[in-house]
């Protein structure tokens, strides 16, 4: 057993007991996953934990990798993505458990977007009433009785996760419009191996990075048919965007076209790209910006950043959009609250992964019940994102509380109620090194081609205040590698395997200085066309040979 | 130009980039080391084994091969002529030769990276983060090469330079390709196996995005190989150094059509461009890498003997002076 090493420092860490700590257990004792976490960081110590911090920020400065964020003194422009050098460790059942949960939620979301548009058995069947539906902003009338290729609308999709004080894993939130935050999850990974590589190796971590293409190949399987290989393209809303970093890196990391709608052209229901060699068909498109922008002739005339026309050949089934228009009215706050009855209306199964209970305000009778207990709960806007607009309860002063309850009374249906969710912790380092607990949540990625598949891990967002549940990275939250370790964990690495059949032997290096005696064994066998074969013979003696007698001058 | 000089500013690029190829492979197969398994498709999975085996060492047991011996051995033993401290080394002397012919420039880039390669805080570094080791030797060696494209005379001296440094880029790719994608006609499923491999190999030389950006399909076994064998718009590629060693070759012979060495380039050139076009890439490849390299042999002897067969060796010269 390993002692608690961490509790005899100095600085002491302490969990709170009103949370579930994923590394240590009540007591103070590090969990069996953890123990060889614990005892590294120990021996790292906090200097050297602060300097490779230094460094961290130095190298992300220097890469670019950068977002805006909302401080105390206003926006904050280009500040290094904050990455914490303490990863945070998912063992392998846990993960089978939450990779289970999530594509079966993703499975049924994606039932739930195509029965809205299409048959609407759902309504029918008095589950979701057709009014709440309807009234959602992301309702998109404009693609009725469009089915995509394969039936696939939520092609990447990332659902927030959150481990409640028992340490159950709740959803928090779907997002299948266009979820952010997969180049951290890769950029973190690789920040991490170069930062800290002696936190690994008392761990078998899966990979993360074959993320792109995964992303790659779901765009190419559900683009039209065509002779060659699919264009596929990513479309961002502009360099001023705040994910504008993402949408650049997994354009890069595809190695496909990042175009702007000015690209992007519609000829007889037909997408192009103009490129220096004339206009170039276009089968498949992420998307990076919201369906309101998309086409002007279809969603927002005023909209400056869309094509007009896309919406008519998606129509005409000439190109594949990610995710397809419309599928934002299934991540609205409000249709949360029915995903486990859609799991199973849909499905037929029992929903693996619960949400948090959640309080309709449309409903008289739940309003009523919420007003008087505004300050135990969380109150959300329905269709915002990034953490705008939420009212935490308890850290809300009671005056706010007041106007808030007037706004609910006028608009219950804009609004919904959750209780508040005692989001685990993990240790996080400051910046004298130092350990304390902050308040983590989780964002795996999916993708959907053919088959759900999903990323090991995810986004794990922190709060850097300390107490704080906010962990929006536009909030000032900070970040997480996140390892989802391999199964049948063993502290002692084994070696790789994978080369054991034996290499070819190939000829010895060569070195400059031996060509004098080379040489004449060269023109020895110059006649000789088979020298190639022979060239270990001339090259063993060098291996014993002095490397450079220039260098004894 | 005199032969002896020639002969120097060859090996001074081959020394170079070589160096520069072991940081990138050894830092490629480290941070891919550090995650997943082994039989992961998913996974890198150029292995330690394997580079001793790159490097020409003798491979016995590729389980017993111990990632921190290869890291240290490779990367700072002033002993081991193979590391990436012994090329460094073996350049600067070979610059500190030719001073009077390469920029001053150049020979400040070459010797300060030597310096700082021999302080002792790299050792150090080289146990907590390789990757700054590695990155450092990968930048200097950037500047190095970008000091000379800017203040070299484009004369003989630098094509002789440049050709070293080809040659030697076209070596290094073809032994990692023999090692880590030893594709042969007779195996049935090329793709399966050996996947993880064409992506360790791929960042190990530094092409990721190139060849993202260059092929349209999956990063597996068959379109690496063929892209790092023929693809001449990826400038690390073996048909690409081919053609740039035939190109600064032709530059500085003054009779090219009678140059065995610029002939055979030429003849290799040719032929890798066929088989790429004409067949669509070679499906034994592990064969086409062979005799690729063992044409590059020749080439390499053909260039010693017609340009630098009339020097006495410079270890004679140096040591009786």
């Amino acid at each position: 057993m390993p002692e608690p090493i961490i509790i005899r420092e100095p600085t002491v860490y302490r969990p709170s007991p009103e949370f579930f700590d994923e590394v240590f257990a009540h007591g103070g004792m590090p969990r069996d996953y953890a123990s060889p976490l614990v005892a590294e960081l120990h021996r790292l110590g906090p200097e050297q934990l602060a300097s490779a911090g230094r460094r961290r920020d130095a190298i992300f400065m220097q890469q670019g990798i950068t977002f805006d964020a909302t401080g105390e003194d206003g926006p904050v422009k280009d500040r290094p993505f904050p990455l914490d050098l303490v990863p945070r460790i998912l063992p392998a059942e846990e993960w089978t458990h939450i990779k289970r949960g999530l594509a079966q939620r993703i499975r049924a979301l994606n039932h739930f977007v195509d029965d809205v548009y299409h048959a609407r058995e759902i309504v029918r069947a008095g589950i979701v009433p057709w009014k709440l539906i309807v009234s959602r902003s992301h309702f998109a009338r404009a693609v009725h009785g469009i089915r995509p290729p394969g039936g696939v609308y939520c092609h990447v999709a990332g659902c927030d996760l959150v481990r409640d004080a028992d340490g159950s894993w709740k959803v928090l939130e779907d997002n299948v419009r266009t979820p952010s935050g997969i180049s951290y999850v890769l950029e973190n990974r690789v920040a991490m191996t170069r930062l800290v590589p002696q936190l690994f190796q008392h761990y078998r971590v899966r990979p993360v990075d074959h993320y792109p293409q995964l992303l790659l190949a779901a765009l190419r399987a559900v683009a039209p048919s065509t002779d060659e290989e699919a264009t596929v393209v990513v479309w961002t809303p502009g360099s001023l965007n705040s994910a504008y970093f993402e949408h650049a890196f997994l354009a890069r990391q595809m190695g496909v076209e990042l175009v702007e709608a000015s690209d992007l052209v519609v000829r007889d229901d037909v997408l192009y790209m103009r490129t220096t060699s004339g206009l170039e068909r276009v089968h498949s498109v992420y998307r990076r910006l919201d369906d309101d922008f998309v086409d002007p002739l279809e969603f927002r005339p005023d909209s400056l950043l869309g094509v007009p026309g896309l919406v008519r050949a998606y129509r005409a089934g000439t190109v594949a959009i990610a995710n397809a228009f419309g599928t934002g009215v299934a991540d609205d706050k409000a249709i949360y609250h029915y995903v486990p009855e859609m799991i199973e209306y849909y499905l037929g199964e029992k929903p693996i992964l619960d949400n948090v209970k959640t309080y309709l305000l449309s409903d008289p009778e739940q309003l009523a019940a919420v007003l008087p207990r505004l300050d135990q709960l969380v109150v959300k806007p329905t269709s915002e994102s990034g953490g705008k607009g939420v009212f935490i309860g308890p850290a809300t002063p009671a005056e706010e509380l007041e106007a808030l309850a007037d706004v609910l009374r006028a608009q219950p249906e804009k609004w919904i109620a959750q209780e508040v969710v005692k989001l685990s912790t993990v240790p996080t380092a400051g910046v004298d090194g130092g350990l304390s607990a902050r308040h983590v949540d989780l964002r795996p990625f999916a993708v959907f081609g053919e088959t759900i598949k999903i990323v090991p891990g995810g986004l794990t967002r922190v709060a850097m205040v300390p107490g704080s549940m906010i962990v929006n990275s536009s909030r000032g939250g900070g970040s997480k590698d996140t390892w989802v370790l391999e199964d049948g964990m063993d502290n002692d690495r084994a070696e790789p395997t994978m080369a054991a059949t034996l290499p070819p032997a190939l000829p010895d290096l060569q070195y400059g200085s031996e060509w004098s005696g080379q040489q004449q064994q060269q023109q020895q066998s110059a006649e000789d066309p088979d020298i190639g074969r022979d060239v270990r013979a001339p090259c063993a003696r060098t291996r014993s040979a002095k490397p450079s007698p220039l260098g004894e001058v | 130009m005199l032969a002896r000089i020639a002969h120097e500013l060859f090996w001074l690029g081959r020394n170079l980039v070589r160096a520069e190829h072991t940081a990138r492979m050894l830092d490629g197969v480290f941070s891919a080391d550090l995650q997943g398994r082994p039989d992961d498709p998913n996974r890198v999975t150029l292995g330690w084994g394997s580079i001793l085996a790159i490097m020409g060492g003798e491979v016995d047991d590729v389980a017993r091969v111990r990632r921190d011996d290869v890291l240290s051995s490779l990367t700072l033993d002033p002993d081991n002529p193979t590391s990436v401290v012994s090329c460094i080394g073996r350049a600067r002397e070979g610059a500190r030769t030719v001073r009077d012919v390469i920029s001053t420039e150049m020979w400040e880039a070459i010797n300060t990276t030597n310096l700082t390669l021999l302080e002792g805080d790299l050792s150090a570094r080289l146990r907590t983060g390789p990757y700054s080791v590695y990155q450092y030797v990968k930048e200097r060696s950037a500047l190095i090469w970008g000091t000379t494209s800017r203040t070299m005379l484009r004369d003989e001296a630098s094509a002789f330079l440049a050709a070293g440094g080809r040659i030697e880029s076209a070596d290094m790719v073809l032994r990692m390709l023999r090692v880590a994608l030893p594709i042969q006609a007779d195996v049935e499923d090329v793709g399966a196996v050996r996947d993880g491999q064409a992506i360790a190999l791929l960042a190990a030389v530094g092409g990721v995005q190139a060849f993202r950006r260059a092929v349209p399909g999956q990063p597996n076994a068959l379109p690496v190989a063929n892209f790092l064998l023929y693809e001449r718009a990826y400038p690390d590629s073996v048909a690409a150094s081919v053609e740039s060693t035939l190109n600064v070759l032709q530059r500085a012979d003054s009779s090219p059509r009678a140059s065995e060495p610029i002939l055979r380039l030429s003849r290799l050139g040719a032929d890798l461009e066929f088989q790429a076009r004409a067949e669509g890439g070679s499906r034994d490849l592990a064969a086409t890498c062979e005799a690729v390299q063992q044409e590059l042999a020749r080439v390499d002897q053909d260039i010693a003997d017609r340009y630098f067969a009339g020097a006495a060796s410079p270890g004679v010269v140096t040591s009786s002076s």
